[in-house]
């Protein structure tokens, strides 16, 4: 027999609201050691005594089969003497959640593995049930009403609990205890199959394969929303689902039943399996391989494909049924948010489907899917959603004592955040925010989060465009008695954000993205900013380029030409191939617009040149959803091979820029020689030298240590892998966006740095 | 120069400086602070409507109009929307460069003489100055005038379920001149359909009565500028069906052509009206039986929610109608 040793722990990390206590309460009582675990504001504590072989295996345990919502990040052990306790038990009662300040409600996540076997086990009171979930597992924030989050502050609250669930809810020792979410089929939310025929209540599953196999189109109710729902190698059905929701080209999203079915149409490398199959179930973007003729329907002219793996059990019963792969599209009209109530559905989307596939539990919150891409090797976020809100993240360095601020983001994937010292809560995806139901998602999760994180606002922080509705909404929030609005440079947010989630207080960064509006009333988009919290200096980017129609211009890109390519039959030739006009006169319209800058407004934006490229080279000539002919161009670019040409640096307004007009120009002669791809390949090789030069030379000149890249471009694979390596090869070291979204999600994070760093000085 | 396009930046440059140790507004029952086309003031039992309106357009002279057509029609509207459908006196006071062609000076005088004969709006005072050569941009014409109204129609008295009626097609006018401004040859008939419209609104008045509650003239900052202002002030939300906004086939291609947005472009000589849903019909009859209402149309309606904002149906979502702005910035990525 071994010494009897006492071990005191305390494991920091990601240790509340995810079952830590009871994990360890079971580790311990099933090695039959003594001792106790407690919650110790912001992390665990305990102590085992008991043979030094068991304790010790105990706290192996610990640090490698700690719950998957866990993150353990240190686990520190003292030696003490024994004091002769023999039982194990579980020291400060009531819900194992409550945190000390933080936001006390977790995320969501996907279902665990062990709950998955009770789902399969046909011994299991869970069998076959949807809703099956644990305390590692399941629905959290998109249920949850109020704080602190127990069973009764959510919608899991209509539920009575049966005795069997009762059972395990009220046992430390069974994974059930303490989960606000457990129900079983005695007394749980339940399914049914709605369509215009009636309602099924006895095989809604089996009705809707069914329906799913004779090409039907289907909404899902799931967790945070609703999504279409269709067979996604149909491409009949694929194109009908298309029509009826007005989307010709916008890429679809997969759900597919598991990594080795992904494999056969997709690459997945190291990364992409990670992602695909976290917990928290992203949507992936993966690279298409194999051409699958009805991939083409699902991403049209993209090389890339958004996919994820079933989340919850509901989808696990699904692809017992189906082989799938099947379209999971949100269900929402567009610019407006997702539906979640079935009426609604109905009323909104009734054109769209043919039939429903319900339950009845509430969703409180709507939670998009959240949506990452591998670029370089590491994940970005295209969204930052279901699975991650409401985690926190960083505060500016050193800052404490700033009031509470809320942000109210942009314009485009708008999310909104608050802030105090315990750090940024950055809110689900809202979406556009530019008509009646936009708005009251952004105004109702205001008022949850701030219910949810406990921040009560003293400030607000907004974009400088002066028409966003967000403005509009921030300037009400300041009549209504806060502080503000404090006007943060669309550019600026976006840098303090990658600052912020590396907490660095100064770095160079290259902003590029699509649109944002300028200090000096132009549309910037292609910026070399030296960005501090408080202030961010435009030093660099691209030259200023003439955008005839404005928002016109974005839609149909070869509008941007008419500013860029100092070639009048080219141009025209570019507009009415394109059907961006229809007749050599009405070029000759646009043209002059360029020219007396009529309704043409200047802009230094990456997007619009790599929109101007895709339409230079025939590759997009309409733009349907944000960001298409940038896509489209990348689809290209991968097939091409990078030619020589020399970067046009020139000084605009005493910044250094790349020449855009020049570049193009160049590009457009060498498309006389090389193939589309090539030129393509190019384009975007060209911006990311260009722009990374730029950055990597300015910081060395001023002895700045770190540069950094983000925006929406830099979910552009090729562009974000140069660019590094420019600036990696100029010996300065390089941050990338791999928190918060590089795209507009991540504009309210930085605006809420930016308004409580320049509160504090 | 972003100021005098009629937006937010014109009302806070106005607010800040023009109106500041004007807000004794006497006893004026709608005053400088009120933003509206005119004020109007108690006369005994009666209410006397004025207003005053100073034009510089480029350029002068443009297809369907020039500025004397304009400087007239401009005030005569804004007092016909008021409710002072019955010009009592209109005064003119133009300024010129002192080389400003004498036949062009004629032309100018004439239409301005035909447009006061159409509108029934005798001049009852006068003055012209003469300015140096580079002083002055060619001519400025100021004009000013009375009118009394049985019932004030001001911008602010919409209230929820009031039908919103446009009395003629809207854009004609602000892209019939910024063709001619900026050079552009549009290959259609764009002219500008300015015109004195205060015989149209004295019909609806007729017809409408007290149940006619806001009138508005939709000029420099178009459909979108003149329906904003309207909810703000009066406190509703406006819920506007795209479809039934009346435009023509020229002006929505032009508009499509510059990326220009029709309900953001300037109008002269449409009107449009807030009306209570029992007087709608009758007063869209009034409007189709007067040669120029025939293309009024019921666009939408006042409502009690989404306060100070107009709400578009587009047939496939709502969104929310945008102000035209200063600087013309694109908010898509
Ligand atoms: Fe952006
Ligand atoms: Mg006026
Ligand atoms: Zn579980
Ligand atoms: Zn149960």
């Amino acid at each position: 027999m071994s010494e009897r040793v006492r071990a005191s722990v305390r494991v920091d990390g990601v240790v509340q609201g995810v079952g830590f206590r009871p994990f360890v309460y079971r580790t311990a009582t099933a090695a039959g050691v003594g001792g106790y675990v407690r919650n110790a504001g912001g992390y665990i504590d305990a102590a085992f005594e008991g043979d030094r072989d068991a304790v010790e295996d105990v706290i192996e345990t610990i640090r490698s089969e700690a719950p998957p919502l866990s993150r353990v990040r240190a686990v520190d052990v003292s030696w003490e003497r024994p004091a002769g306790v023999e039982a194990f038990e579980i020291r400060d009662s009531g819900a194992d959640e409550a945190g000390d300040g933080g936001v006390s409600v977790p995320p969501d996540t996907g279902i665990c593995e062990r709950c998955l076997a009770d789902v399969r086990d046909p011994t299991s009171r869970y069998h076959g049930y949807w809703a099956t979930s644990c305390v590692d597992c399941g629905p959290r924030y998109t249920v949850v009403r109020d704080v602190p989050y127990d069973r009764a502050s959510t919608s899991m609250d209509e539920f009575q609990m049966c005795p069997d669930c009762r059972d395990s809810y009220e046992t430390p020792s069974d994974r059930r205890y303490h989960a606000q979410t457990v129900a079983c089929p005695a007394c749980g939310p339940e399914l049914r199959y709605e369509t215009d025929g009636g309602v099924d209540t006895d095989t809604p599953l089996d009705s809707a394969t069914q329906a799913l196999a004779d090409g039907e189109i289907l909404a899902v109710k799931g967790t945070g929303g609703t999504h279409l729902v269709c067979d996604a190698t149909a491409v009949a059905t694929v194109q009908r689902l298309r029509q009826r929701t007005g989307r010709p080209t916008k890429p679809f999203a997969l759900m597919v039943p598991d990594v080795s079915a992904v494999e056969s149409f997709a690459a997945v490398g190291e990364g992409e399996r990670e992602t695909l199959t976290d917990l928290r179930r992203p949507i992936t973007l993966l690279e298409a391989e194999g051409d699958m003729p009805w991939l083409a329907a699902v991403a049209p002219g993209l090389h890339t494909v958004g996919v994820m793996l079933p989340y919850a059990g509901l989808h696990h019963l699904l692809f017992d049924r189906v082989e799938g792969p099947l379209v999971m599209t949100s269900a929402n009209r567009p610019g407006e948010p997702m539906v979640t109530a079935a009426t609604a559905l109905w009323e909104t989307l009734g054109e769209v489907i043919d039939g429903a596939l319900l339950h009845d539990r509430e969703i409180v919150a709507r939670c998009d899917d959240s949506v990452v891409r591998v670029v370089d090797g590491a994940p970005h976020f295209l969204r930052r959603s279901r699975g991650w809100t409401p985690a926190r993240l960083p505060n500016p360095p050193g800052d404490d004592t700033s009031p509470a601020v809320l942000a109210v983001g942009g314009s485009r994937d708008v999310t909104i955040a608050l802030a105090d010292g315990g750090g940024v809560v950055l809110s689900q995806h809202i979406g556009g925010v530019d008509g009646p139901a936009g708005t009251a998602f952004h105004r109702e999760t205001i008022d949850r989060l701030t219910d949810l994180a406990g921040i009560s606002p003293a400030l607000v922080a907004c974009d400088r465009h002066p028409e966003y509705i967000t403005t509009a909404e921030a300037r009400r929030h300041a009549r209504d008695g806060l502080v503000g609005p404090v006007q943060v440079d669309h550019h600026h947010a976006h840098a303090a954000a990658l600052c912020g989630e590396h907490e660095i207080e100064r770095a160079v960064i290259v902003t590029a993205d699509g649109t944002g509006y300028g200090r000096d009333g132009t549309i910037w988009g292609g910026e070399v900013l030296d960005t501090r919290y408080e202030t961010a200096d435009r030093v660099g980017g691209l030259a200023p380029f003439s955008l005839p129609g404005g928002e016109k211009a974005v839609r149909h890109p070869a509008r941007i030409l008419a500013g860029l390519l100092d070639d009048d039959d080219a141009v025209d030739d570019r507009l009415v191939e394109t059907g961006a006009v229809e007749t050599a006169a009405e070029a000759a319209v646009v043209r002059r617009q360029a020219e007396t800058g009529t309704n043409a407004p200047a802009t230094t934006s990456a997007g619009r040149y790599l929109d101007a490229i895709s339409a230079l080279l025939g590759v997009c000539s309409r733009r349907d959803y944000q960001g298409e002919p940038a896509l489209r161009l990348e689809a290209h670019a991968s097939e091409g091979a990078v030619r020589d040409i020399e970067l046009p640096f020139t000084t605009d307004d005493g910044r250094r820029v790349l020449d855009t007009a020049t570049l193009v120009s160049r590009l457009a002669a060498l498309r006389k020689r090389e193939s589309t791809a090539d030129v393509a390949a190019t384009a975007q090789d060209a911006l990311a030298r260009g722009l990374g030069t730029i950055a990597a030379d300015y910081a060395r000149d001023n002895g700045i240590t770190a540069v950094g890249f983000t925006g929406g471009v830099a979910y552009n694979e090729a562009i974000y892998a140069v660019l590094r390596q420019t600036v990696s090869d100029a010996g300065i070291a390089f941050v990338g966006p791999e928190r918060v979204p590089p795209g507009d999600g991540g504009i309210a994070y930085g605006q809420a740095l930016v308004a409580t760093a320049r509160d504090a000085s | 120069l972003t100021h005098g396009t009629g937006g937010q930046a014109t009302r806070d440059l106005v607010s800040e400086t023009l109106t500041a140790g004007f807000e004794d507004a006497g006893d004026a029952l709608v005053g400088l602070a009120d933003f509206d086309d005119g004020a109007v003031l108690p006369v005994g039992d009666k209410k006397l409507v004025v207003t005053t309106d100073t034009h510089v357009v480029q350029p002068p002279f443009f297809p369907g109009g020039d500025i004397g057509r304009l400087a007239v029609s401009g005030t005569v509207n804004d007092l016909a929307v008021m409710g002072a459908t019955e010009v009592r006196g209109l005064t003119s006071g133009v300024v010129v460069e002192a080389n400003y062609p004498r036949e062009k000076l004629e032309r100018i005088a004439d239409s301005m003489a035909e447009a006061c004969r159409e509108a029934d709006a005798p001049v009852v005072s006068g003055d012209t100055k003469v300015m140096g050569n580079g002083e002055l941009d060619g001519i400025t014409i100021n004009t000013a005038g009375v009118g009394v109204a049985e019932h004030v129609t001001p911008d602010s008295d919409l209230s929820p379920q009031d039908v919103i009626i446009v009395t003629d097609t809207i854009g004609e006018h602000g892209i019939a001149l910024l063709a001619e401004r900026e050079g552009i040859d549009f290959e259609a008939d764009l002219e500008s359909d300015v015109q004195p419209v205060n015989d149209l609104l004295a019909a609806v008045l007729e017809v409408g009565g007290e149940a006619v509650t806001a009138m508005k003239d939709p000029t420099r900052t178009g459909l979108a500028g003149a329906l904003n202002e309207m909810a703000r002030k009066s406190e509703v939300g406006i819920e506007v069906t795209d479809e039934r906004v009346p435009v023509t086939g020229d002006v929505t291609g032009a508009g499509e052509l510059l990326g220009l947005d029709p309900y953001q472009i300037a109008n002269e000589g449409v009107a449009i009206l807030g009306v209570e849903p029992t007087a709608a019909e009758p007063v869209l009859a009034a409007l189709r039986d007067h040669p120029k209402g025939e293309n009024a149309a019921a666009i939408g309606k006042a409502i009690d929610d989404h306060h100070g904002r107009v709400v578009l149906d587009t047939g496939i979502g709502n969104r929310y109608m945008r102000e035209p702005s200063k600087e013309a910035v694109p908010r898509i990525c």
